[in-house]
């Protein structure tokens, strides 16, 4: 691979659809009505366990428009949400009738829903390692214990899943919600039996993924079988409700931490056992354990279980297992220097691991004003100022991407790569690397994804998008250029390694050419090819720092989050706009998870009592405080590295910390909720701290 | 949702005869449409009186002040009569809902909202309010249910404008199809569940309110909103009070299945005009005195009492802080 992988630019230039999305023109799965269309859904169980007892199958059928019902009276359901029948019908109204026609009527068996009760506490460590920790605990200075909680989250896409599927004995077409058009194209061509080549996904506009939209998954089967079994495409979109039971959750955690510190700041190490709150199986949990390596952490000794509630498995979720993992890990590091009577900050400085991150708390420190902090608590009045801090790193996991750029001979440039811009703004950064490498101005390039028939792109995960897409953009903008420049040596007579390219300008001698010109001499298109496959682009993680200021009522308990800074390095930002974006998204995300989104189940029957956004209370506008993203680029940075997900780490993390330095006792359970807030002051009035 | 017959009235008259044939009544169709939606309204028709031109609008007159029912929370909100004249009722309409709700949804539609508590809401819940046999809040997740009130439902009240309509001594005035009308006092509109338990109200269904009307215009007011979320979201605790006729009138919000006079701090409160903090703190206090939280809502009685005090020392011009 020969492609300089030192992405130049840095421009700030909108999105290329943000009208298209803006007006409304932008043509999503959920807005994909083909002639002739059918409907289907699957009908649902709503509690936590059991079975479906009667269903009256004729009368859904009796439904003017009704065209499939079945309901599947063996299967014991696990979950509320889980697919207990299908129904397909002419219209969303024959389907809604249908569905309360069916008259379900249930057996309930009793539901797992409270973590606690089923949390088996901390193991006991091996004899040996029991015996090195409490020598270790004995030498220490301070030691803290401590547990702590975190909630699930459900995905809460914006665009809820879903496709419409149009399948024909000769071929099929999908317009779908996916993250991964690459993956979507495989499944569906394997379900379907036709080969690769006959099958396309659309999934030009996604409206969010955050990781629960890999892979064709239940809506897609379900829209395939209806559309085969009727001759006819078929749409399968999610309404709100089916959105929170059925269509992914970060899961929630269990975190103990017993750990020991000398007086100079050394951390010891201790015991951490991190219990992960799952769907009704085993598995799909996990608590990053990174923070071993984002600091000195001494000797730990680590163990893992899983507590099953009866709820849907969890799917992958932004740094899945990360943000609950920095909630906790973050309150401990504070909890250590509060005991030994250091700074938080200085403590940091001192067992970071990263002269990365070193550098920035220096920054973070000096734009939330860190000198303003006072001990913890001792601020005056029912309002009280906080300051916190949290970090987080990002790896470079490997990745692929091919990439066609085609030049037209009327000078237009035509990028397609089978990647899918799902809110992040990779649709700028396809069109905007290739106008950089060819120094032309981004009018002139059309970039184009979120086809399956374009080269592979690499899936929406990982955060490997960027690092994996622009270097091959630039290795067919490249292939290309070469040709372009083949052509005009051939129009002069001169050797090709005679004719110089300099933004939009070939030169030879005294022969010059502008870039329109030069397309002139073009049969139709030249067309480029590129690709890219490897681990890194661009050396070094993404390390990052996250600062919060927040104010906490202590009268009623309500948290206001009032400040962010989020320092992050990410290589060079292709387009600083969307670079922003992502660590706005991310802070977002990260606030309304320290403060708001929980997902309640009933204690008794296992229904999910918010699966609407109401009840599931999400960050709005009102909420978000003033967010300062610092992208932070130095000099020997190249390429483009990880972003998408550590900038939702550490925020939770450094909220949590800046209400423990508020108010003087911690909060150890998320979401910080008033109730919580105020049962961890009447803590306080009983001698505990922060 | 199901389908519907969907009939526009174009006046009074053309209302009252659809609600005599049981057509539902469509104002901004705010909680109507959700209620359809979720299919727990199961009315197949819907008459839409949003036109009607003569219920709508602010007056003013010998120190009472009027509102007809379909003015928008919007125009109350921003109304400099009501401003001026009744800051409690023009912040409660403020802190409701999201912007584009407050530019559609009514003062009616908001007062006759249905409880928005999640076992009434969702189909798979048959509630005691829907006519099953029981209140799953009672040992369920009843984080946002009331803390006062016996049940046998447990719902709070969800309309932000109520407190303040209690606390301004407000009546309405409601006619029917056979054109009678009825003027009712916001104490009297209101009921507990084990009065009613399909309705939070007396208003008949064939009746329309006509206008929502505060003879005597208070000399101090004030709404204050305990909310979780800045933006749209139901309060978790909220008091309107307001200086009627040189009475103190209390009112708490979001905490029982109507607006809750707190008798107790009104009395403390008698013969005092200006409240000082000392006050309003014992105020406070007194209100909650009788508070029987549930399983999982004690925290909320914190939240009423700071409510209480913060709206006595907005309304005395004080700060709260």
């Amino acid at each position: 691979m020969s492609v300089n992988n030192n992405v130049a630019m840095e421009n700030e230039l909108p999105r290329p659809d943000v009208d298209e999305k803006v007006s409304g023109r932008a043509k999503f799965a959920a807005d994909t009505f083909p002639q002739n269309v059918i409907y289907a859904k699957y009908v649902r169980f709503p509690y936590g366990a059991g079975k479906v007892t009667r269903s009256d199958v004729e009368a859904a059928k009796a439904v003017k428009g009704v065209l499939h019902v079945e309901v599947n009276a063996e299967k014991t359901a696990q979950y509320p949400g889980d697919q207990v029948g299908k129904i397909a019908a002419e219209s969303l109204q024959a389907l809604k009738d249908a569905e309360a026609a069916l008259k379900l009527r249930f057996e309930q068996d009793k539901p797992r829903t409270e973590p606690m009760k089923f949390y088996e506490g901390v193991p006991e460590p091996k004899a040996e390692e029991k015996e090195a920790l409490d020598k270790l605990f004995a030498e220490a200075d301070a030691v803290i214990e401590s547990t702590y909680t975190t909630q699930v989250q459900t995905h809460s896409c914006l665009e809820p899943h879903g496709c419409v599927i149009d399948y024909k004995s000769d071929g099929a077409k999908a317009w779908a919600s996916t993250q991964g058009v690459m993956g979507w194209e495989d499944g569906l061509a394997g379900s379907s039996g036709h080969p690769a080549s006959k099958v396309t996904v659309d999934a030009t506009y996604v409206g969010g993924g955050f990781g629960s939209k890999f892979g064709m998954g239940a809506e897609g089967n379900l829209a395939l079988e209806m559309s085969k079994k009727f001759s006819r495409p078929c749409r399968v979109v999610l309404d709100r409700r089916e959105e929170h039971l059925d269509a992914g959750n970060r899961p929630g955690s269990i975190q103990y931490f017993k750990m020991a510190a000398k007086k100079d700041g050394t951390i010891l190490g201790g015991r951490q056992h991190m219990a992960s709150i799952v769907g009704f199986r085993p598995g799909g949990g996990g608590v990053a354990e990174n923070w071993l390596q984002y600091y000195k952490s001494g000797k730990v000794v680590r163990t893992a279980s899983d507590v099953t509630l009866n709820f849907a498995i969890p799917r992958a979720f932004r740094a899945p297992g990360h943000p609950q993992a920095a909630f906790a890990f973050e309150g401990m590091m504070d909890e250590l220097a509060a005991k030994i009577g250091m700074d938080p900050l200085e403590f940091r400085q001192k067992n970071d691991t990263s002269d990365r991150r070193k550098k920035q708390y220096k920054i973070g420190a000096e734009l939330i004003g860190w000198k303003d902090r006072k001990a913890d608590g001792a601020g005056k009045g029912i309002i009280k100022t906080g300051y916190g801090v949290a970090s987080a790193s990002w790896f470079n996991s490997p990745g692929k991407c091919d990439a066609d750029v085609d030049i037209h001979s009327s000078g237009e440039v035509e990028v397609r790569v089978g990647v899918q811009d799902i809110g992040t703004g990779t649709s700028a950064v396809v069109a905007d690397v290739v106008a950089d490498h060819l120094g032309l101005e981004r009018a002139t390039v059309t970039g184009k994804c979120g086809i399956s028939d374009y080269p592979p792109g690499p899936a929406s995960g990982g955060s490997f998008v960027t690092r994996t897409t622009a270097p091959a953009l630039k290795d067919a903008a490249q292939n290309a250029l070469d040709k372009l420049k083949k052509a005009v040596a051939a129009e002069w007579a001169v050797a090709e390694s005679d004719v110089e390219y300099d933004k939009g300008t070939f030169r030879a001698g005294n022969e010059k050419l502008e870039w329109k010109e030069a397309c002139q001499l073009i049969n139709g298109k030249i067309a480029g090819k590129g690709s890219y496959t490897d681990k890194f682009f661009g050396e070094g993680n993404s390390d990052c720092v996250q600062f919060a200021k927040v104010e906490v009522d202590t009268e009623t308990g309500n948290v206001r989050v009032k400040k962010i800074v989020a320092v992050h390095a990410m290589g060079k930002p292709v387009n600083r706009l969307t670079a922003e974006n992502q660590v706005y998204g991310g802070v977002i995300q990260g606030v309304s998870y320290a403060l708001f989104e929980d997902r309640l189940l009933d204690p008794h029957t296992g229904g999910m009592v918010n699966a609407d956004f109401i009840g599931y209370k999400i960050a709005g506008a009102a909420d978000i405080p003033e967010i300062i993203p610092v992208l932070d680029v130095e000099e020997n940075d190249t390429g483009a590295r990880s972003l998408g997900e550590p900038v939702t780490v550490p925020t939770s993390g450094a909220i949590a910390n800046a209400v423990a330095n508020a108010i003087g006792v911690r909060v150890y359970d998320l979401p910080m909720t008033p109730d919580r807030v105020l049962a961890a002051l009447a803590r306080k009035d009983k001698g505990a701290t922060a | 949702m199901k389908a519907f017959d969907y009939a526009i009235a174009e006046n009074r008259a053309g209302a009252l005869a659809a609600l005599k044939r049981e057509y539902k009544p469509k104002a901004g169709g705010i909680d109507l449409l959700d209620m359809l939606k979720e299919r727990i309204e199961k009315s197949e028709k819907v008459v839409a009186i949003h036109q009607v031109k003569d219920l709508k609008g602010i007056s003013e007159e010998n120190g009472a002040l009027m509102i007809l029912p379909l003015t928008t929370l919007r125009e109350i909100g921003e109304s400099d009569v009501v401003k001026k004249k009744f800051a409690a009722l023009s912040d409660s309409c403020l802190e409701a809902a999201s912007p584009q709700i407050r530019e559609v949804a009514s003062a009616g539609g908001n007062l006759l909202q249905r409880p928005r508590c999640w076992y009434f809401r969702s189909q798979e819940f048959n509630c005691l309010k829907k006519g099953g046999g029981q209140c799953f809040a009672v040992d369920g997740e009843n984080r946002y249910h009331a803390i006062f009130g016996e049940g046998p439902c447990h719902i709070v009240h969800p309309s932000n404008l109520a407190p303040a309509f209690v606390a301004g001594r407000g009546e309405v005035k409601a006619v029917n199809a056979a054109g009678e009308e009825r003027v009712i006092k916001a104490d009297d509109f209101f009921v507990m569940p084990d009065r009613s338990l399909y309705a939070e109200n007396v208003l008949e269904d064939d009746e329309l309110l006509t206008a929502i009307s505060f003879p005597k215009l208070p000399e101090r007011s004030a709404f204050v909103a305990i909310k979780e979320k800045q933006g749209f979201d139901w309060p978790i605790a909220s008091c309107a009070a307001a200086l009627v006729d040189g009475k103190w009138n209390v009112v708490l919000g979001h905490v029982a299945p109507k607006p809750w006079r707190a008798a107790a701090a009104e009395e403390l409160l008698a013969g005092v005009k200006e409240v000082d903090n000392e006050l309003a703190t014992r105020a406070a206090e007194a209100a909650v005195k009788d508070a029987e939280p549930m399983s999982r809502n004690e925290w909320r009685v914190a939240l009423a009492k700071a409510s209480v005090r913060r709206a006595l020392l907005k309304a005395s011009g004080k700060e709260w802080i």
